[in-house]
């Protein structure tokens, strides 16, 4: 048979019953735009947490103190008997590539301000930290650059905080209690909203050596280095481990990139995604028996044309290619239907829900849609072959 | 037409054409035993979760330092300090209350457990007498922490197996002498393997009493005060008397919070109840997908049958009659591919238990309800449209149409 004839045949014999080949059609299309619509979800998601992370930029490394890691945080960073010190910080700035290194110890302090009061998240931080972390000042300026040991008492106060306690004045100047001592706000931050469940909003930043005095610890919760993009990484690792290993005399202290974190969160959420787009595809494996369904059904209503066709010379191999053109062709309007299907239906729901972040892999969708051409041609397979060993004489008797 | 001359009708028409009957169960089925198995996950990994809180003891309020006023961030994870310690003195003072019947502060940190030239590093957690009752722990040798006013302490320790099976290899842990940090202890006692229970593992555990981890910390501040109250009932006024108490200690102010474990595990109940519901629903496309089917297939019967419902018609059978036989053909096709699916769920979900034997696998009585209800509904929903057709024919036409 010639290929042109091959389709025009194909496509007449799914035109003849329109309202049957549209249904199973459907099936196909149902499991196509579910998995679609999944993935584009599981997808979406992943970007969202890969941005949320990024925008403190992607060229940071956390050293905490002590080794076993257990919640995925450090315990190093609640109690330790191996302290790391503002010195340490200060010390890994001579590392190799390392643009700055900023001490942090984080805590839960009360900051009053004439008559209001407020319990906030309180960071005790050096003068580099909106710089490592990439946040900016909203008014006024950050922590000065004094020495993270005796520094003066400033503190700035993240958005939310400076609403609260001041209201629409300007708190720039002013002197307010936190935790128990006084400090002037020489700045504000801009509002940076909720990071992965942390309102960053709330919190109060104060020199280190300060917070540490206040929470009468010696040791810091963690140190952000921040080295040149270009650099590197495992280079980066070896000369902060040369540098802290050589100041305590052994590898005590975890040292964790954030391209690491990334790369775990990634595997996660990827595992997450083909899971349940496998759940998804299941309405596919039945959409699959819906096309062999209705094939069974067309091979036996069909029997005398098939035996018409053999009798006046088509082969066994063209009757079986037939069927599957057909079984495959039902597949793959089925998979484009619901490939627009899912589509669309990401994009409605980002349109209804735009706090919900949708973005469609276009690898997956050529992958759904192969697997749905697949799922037809094996759906076929069985009635094509039926159809293809019928004896000819047979079945031009059986109308 | 009598109930049971319908359901014999459906019956004969579902024998005859058993290739297509045998295809619309597995569609059927697999979309209920796919309902039914990811709930049975779900379900699983719920009641999982339930069984490790509880194993962590019970009527249990937890006390941790400090509070934020924006909620959103899980309490259990606050780990930062407070210029205001929650002290040991205030974990005593807890003894006022009534409702209280014992409690364990703890003070948990990394440290460098050495024995010999072998050395590790372990999270070291400083508690008290009381924390194995609370816990519930178990020794497989030796004894826990000895009772005693916490505030001053003997150098002794109590080892997980994990960490005495890697510092003594075979030799016997118990007497032996080990260094923590700068200070020596003696191992009393070593626990009995328990393994992971949410994220902690007390296996690679070291317990040294309150006032020994308060020195080698150089910290007074607990890290948590576990509270038992005297019965489940208490567990408010448990509550309600730990934040007084401590209000009154730390000058009027709040600082502390006050969580029980009710309400962690009532939020971990609700996030997997809704993850279950969705996986399940996900699942359930595929019950729709066979409704499309079952759909289709019957729409193909009333145009091949029509001569027969012709006959029907021409012989007095009403609209409503014809509509019923489809109906019951639909729903004989549904029970039973509900029935198959249930069959194979419940087969998976017991290969899946005998691989994971330590979570209690178990389809909830909802999903095992719904899933069959769902595939009968979508049947007769699908069946609609073909039903009204065949009940439209004209009888005249339909016989005389070949």
């Amino acid at each position: 048979m010639r290929y042109a004839d091959f389709i025009s045949f194909t496509y007449t014999s799914l035109r003849a019953q329109r309202l049957r080949s549209v249904l199973t059609a459907l099936g196909i299309a149902v499991g196509i735009a579910a998995v679609i619509l999944l993935t584009s979800i599981g997808e979406g998601l992943h970007r969202f947490v890969i941005a949320e992370f990024t925008q403190f930029g992607t060229n940071i490394i956390t050293v905490s103190p002590g080794r076993v890691q257990t919640h995925g945080a450090s315990l190093g960073a609640v109690n330790t008997v191996r302290p790391l010190s503002i010195d340490d910080a200060l010390a890994l700035r001579r590392a190799p590539y390392v643009q700055l290194s900023d001490p942090l110890v984080q805590g839960n302090a009360e900051v009053v301000h004439g008559g209001k009061s407020r319990r906030v998240t309180l960071y005790g931080v050096g003068a580099d930290f909106a710089r490592a972390v990439q946040m900016r000042v909203a008014s006024g300026e950050f922590l000065p650059p004094d020495d993270p040991r005796g520094a003066r008492a400033f503190v700035v106060l993240g958005s939310k905080v400076a609403r609260e306690l001041f209201g629409a004045d300007n708190p720039l100047g002013s002197r307010i209690r936190a935790g128990g001592e006084r400090y002037r706000v020489i700045g504000v931050m801009q509002s940076k909203g909720q990071v992965l469940g942390f309102d960053l909003d709330d919190t109060v930043f104060i020199p280190v050596g300060r917070a540490l005095e206040m929470f009468n610890r010696e040791s810091l919760q963690e140190i952000h280095v921040v080295y040149e993009p270009t650099a590197p990484l495992s280079e980066v690792e070896a000369g902060i481990k040369r540098i802290l290993g050589a100041r305590h005399g052994a590898e005590d202290f975890t040292v964790t990139p954030q391209q690491k974190m990334l790369e775990v969160f990634g595997t996660v959420l990827d595992a997450i995604t083909f899971a349940v787009a496998a759940i998804g595809g299941i309405s596919l494996v039945v959409g699959g028996v819906g096309i062999l369904t209705i094939l069974t059904i067309a091979v036996a209503e069909r029997t005398s044309e098939i035996g018409l066709l053999r009798a006046i010379g088509a082969t066994r191999r063209g009757i079986l290619s037939l069927f599957l053109g057909e079984a495959a062709l039902l597949a793959v309007l089925g998979g484009t239907a619901g490939l627009a299907l899912g589509w669309g239906g990401a994009l409605a729901l980002h349109f209804v829900l735009p706090a919900l972040p949708v973005h469609t892999p276009w690898l997956y969708a050529l992958l759904a849609e192969l697997l749905a051409l697949a799922v037809g041609l094996a759906a076929g397979v069985m009635p094509a072959r039926r159809a293809a060993l019928l004896d000819p004489l047979e079945a031009m008797r059986s109308e | 037409m009598r109930l049971s001359d319908l359901l014999e009708f459906a019956w004969r028409v579902l024998r005859c054409s058993l290739p297509r009957t045998l295809l619309i169960l597995l569609a059927m089925g697999i979309g209920v035993a796919a309902v039914v198995l990811v709930t049975a996950l779900g379900e699983g990994a719920r009641l999982y979760v339930a069984n490790q809180f509880g194993s962590l003891g019970s009527n249990l309020v937890i006390v941790l330092p400090g509070r934020s006023e924006t909620a959103g961030a899980m309490p259990g994870v606050l780990i930062g300090k407070t210029p205001r310690d929650l002290t040991l003195e205030d974990a005593l003072a807890l003894k006022r209350s009534h409702a209280i019947r014992r409690f364990a502060p703890l003070i948990i940190g990394a440290g460098e457990v050495r024995a010999g030239a072998r050395s590790r590093e372990t999270p070291v957690l400083g508690s008290t007498a009381e924390l194995a009752e609370i816990r519930h722990m178990d020794m497989a040798q030796g004894r826990f922490l000895p009772e005693g006013d916490p505030r001053h302490s003997q150098p002794v320790c109590v080892l997980g197996t994990k960490v005495a099976s890697e510092l003594f290899g075979t030799r016997a842990a118990l007497g032996e002498w080990v260094r923590i940090g700068d200070r020596r202890f003696r191992v009393i006692g070593i626990m009995a393997k328990q393994g992971e229970s949410l994220g902690s593992n007390t296996d690679e555990l070291v317990i040294v009493p309150l006032a020994a981890a308060q020195a080698l910390f150089n910290t007074e501040s607990l890290f948590r005060v576990l509270v038992e109250a005297k019965s489940r009932e208490r567990i408010a006024d448990a509550k309600a008397d730990v934040e007084e108490i401590i209000r009154a200690r730390h000058e009027g102010e709040r600082d502390v919070t006050v969580i029980t474990q009710d309400a962690v595990l009532a939020t971990f109940d609700r996030i997997l109840n809704a993850l279950t519901l969705t996986v399940a629903s996900i699942a359930a496309i595929s019950l729709a997908v066979a409704g499309i089917l079952i759909m289709n297939v019957m729409l193909i019967a009333v145009t091949q049958r029509r001569r027969e419902i012709g006959l029907l018609k021409a012989l007095g059978a009403t609209g409503r009659q014809i509509r019923l036989a489809f109906f019951t053909e639909a729903m004989l096709l549904a029970s039973g591919g509900a029935v198959a699916g249930l069959a194979a769920g419940e087969l998976g979900r017991s290969i899946i238990a005998q691989l994971y034997p330590a979570i209690p696998f178990q389809a909830p009585w909802w999903a095992l309800a719904a899933a069959p209800a769902t595939a009968l509904f979508t049947a007769v929903l699908f069946t609609v449209a073909p039903a009204r057709r065949a009940a439209m024919l004209d009888p005249v036409q339909a016989l005389s149409r070949r």
